[in-house]
């Protein structure tokens, strides 16, 4: 098991934002966390990176308790993960910015610089290395955070929206990257909200609603539970749905 | 190799200077403006790099200044002794400030190192042993060399200069090594930096630290200058805003912002004090507080910054061009 979290819980006040959620990620899962705006996905994303404490329950990692663990120690062990507003450094250029992540490995500065340029090689951003990373777009910077966590080297990579604002043809590219890390061999979580990310690419989804987990399973198996189209459309339109299917309900394929 | 020409030129010049310009004045105001300029490199590292901006830097500087000048008047010893004595101090007391007040964003920080500052100010006020309000005297006759008092201002200039060189050298090497890339990663996203790995507290605290060393070096060449200290000119507030307005002037984050900025201010201070005489001390202040608002309104950057190369947008590929 690479990584578990066990009954976590992430309370805000009184406001519980997740409710006891577990989880196991095996090596080589694509496990997919979805469900409606505020339903707390993000929230337990981020108890996984470790950039929020969690209230209760244990966040392990190769075995290993991390739950205390800080966001920078986990990059360490092999956990990078992206931001779903990107947080590039402006004052960088773009190979720069990979540069940082690829100092994580190695201190010193001509081994980063080639290494960040692989990097920057393989998501197809080579060409931009010495631009300024302010001078990219939605879309560069979201490939621009891949990049930066793909040069930590890491086992488990968690990507949070990572394709929120992109157009279809950039969603295509973007799902291509990311299978292209699959099949390097590193495991991936992710947090999406077009249902045809989480459909071509998610082994597992795991979906979420109120802070409570209310389906696991293979992506078919959860976009047809009652429940999961209830949560997003509503109890109407949950009834209504019987007969479609719910692809196509949640703006699958026609996207 | 444009940049290693500039390089020799501003070093050329900087040696030639008191050759050339060589009236006492002349050379007292170059020494001043590597004082001022060592100093502010020193504040560059954490408040221009790592981007905390300490307004309680002074706290350091009088650290050195006490060390250089305690070495003598306590232990009659050459105030060069003081030196290691007040990096030891300085980066100690940074240590102490640094762990809980790093953690502290923006304007929070910058007020616990005011609040810092002063009162550190006021405990040196009312040590009899430091002096109290009187402070303390270095040597007034050199016993030999060693002692680095001088009449003429020229052998201030080049040891100014070395340390000066030392100084920028270090800072060099900084932002050219992981730590430096670091800085400005948390400097730009602190969250974002810690996730890729950077540990951000840790860095800043040794940023911190060597800012806090090489400003106590500068306290202690100051004291050597003047041959002595009070709480005032070791650890008076308006030294750590001098320090800050010179090195955002010049461009904070720039190896040669804090130069540039010294060599602006330093004259100007000095010549309106001419001028003014003792009443100009308060009007120097009010020159400081307009270039604050000048540089903040219209060039946060810093004048150097006018220099950098302006970045357009540039034309991205289908990953990285927005729609």
């Amino acid at each position: 098991m690479l990584l578990e979290a066990r009954g976590i819980t992430k309370a805000f006040g009184s406001f519980k934002a997740v409710d006891d959620a577990s989880v196991t990620l095996e090596q080589g899962d694509i496990l997919g966390l979805i469900g409606p705006n505020g339903a707390g996905k993000s929230t337990f994303f981020n108890c996984l990176t470790g950039d929020l404490k969690t209230t209760s329950g244990r966040v392990l990692f190769e075995g290993r308790d991390i739950t205390d663990v800080t966001p920078e120690l986990r990059a360490g062990l092999g956990l990078a993960r992206t931001f779903q507003v990107p947080q590039t450094f402006e004052g960088m250029t773009v190979l720069e910015n990979v540069m940082i992540g690829a100092f994580l490995r190695t201190p010193h500065r001509k081994e980063a610089e080639s290494r960040a340029r692989a990097v920057l090689e393989r998501v197809g951003m080579i060409r931009l290395a010495d631009a300024p990373a302010r001078s990219l777009g939605t879309p560069g910077r979201k490939r621009l955070e891949i990049a930066r966590a793909l040069a930590t080297e890491p086992k488990v990579l968690l990507l949070d929206e990572a394709m929120a604002g992109l157009n279809a043809h950039e969603v295509r590219l973007a799902i291509d990257l990311v299978r292209d890390i699959h099949r390097s061999g590193i495991t991936l979580v992710i947090v999406e909200h077009i249902m045809e990310v989480i459909m071509s690419l998610a082994s597992r989804v795991m979906v979420f609603h109120q802070g409570k987990e209310i389906a696991r399973g293979s992506p078919r198996e959860v976009t047809s539970n009652p429940a999961v189209i209830e949560a997003y459309l509503g109890k109407r339109a949950a009834k209504a749905a019987a007969g479609h299917t719910p692809v196509e309900l949640m703006g699958g394929p026609d996207l | 190799m444009p940049r290693l020409i500039w390089l020799s030129v501003v070093a050329a010049i900087a040696i030639a200077y008191p050759l050339l310009l060589s009236s006492p004045f002349q050379q007292r105001l170059g020494a001043l403006v590597l004082l001022y300029a060592i100093a502010a490199s020193a504040w560059n590292i954490v408040g221009g790099y790592a981007g905390q901006v300490s307004v309680g830097h002074v706290v350091f500087f009088g650290c050195g200044a006490y060390a250089a000048m305690g070495s003598y008047a306590k232990f009659g010893l050459s105030p060069l002794f003081g030196i290691p004595g007040g990096i030891v101090l300085a980066v100690g007391l940074a240590a102490i400030i640094g762990v809980p007040t790093l953690r502290l964003s923006g304007h929070y920080f910058s007020m616990a190192t005011i609040a810092v500052a002063e009162t550190m100010r006021l405990i040196v006020t009312n040590t009899d042993w430091l002096g109290a309000a009187v402070g303390l005297s270095g040597p007034t006759v050199p016993r030999n060399i060693f002692d680095l008092s001088f009449l003429s201002a020229l052998p201030y200039y080049y040891l100014f200069l070395a340390i000066l060189a030392i100084t920028l050298l270090i800072t060099w090497w900084m932002t050219n090594s992981r730590m430096g890339f670091y800085l400005r990663a948390i400097k730009d996203s602190e969250r974002a930096a810690r996730s890729l790995g950077a540990p951000a507290s840790r860095t800043k605290l040794y940023a911190y630290m060597l800012s806090a060393a090489l400003t106590s070096v500068a306290g202690a060449l100051y004291a050597m200058m003047f041959g002595f200290v009070d709480p005032e000119s070791g650890f008076g507030i308006l030294i750590s805003v001098k320090i800050l307005i010179m090195a955002a002037l010049g461009g904070a984050g720039l190896l040669f912002g804090p130069l540039v900025g010294a060599a602006i201010l330093v004259p100007l201070e000095e010549i309106s004090n001419s001028w003014l005489g003792g009443k100009g001390a308060g009007l120097t202040f009010v020159l400081y507080g307009a270039i604050i608002v000048l540089i903040a309104r219209f060039q946060p950057g810093g004048l150097l910054s006018l220099f950098t190369r302006r970045s357009k947008p540039t034309k991205d590929t289908g990953a990285g061009h927005a729609p």
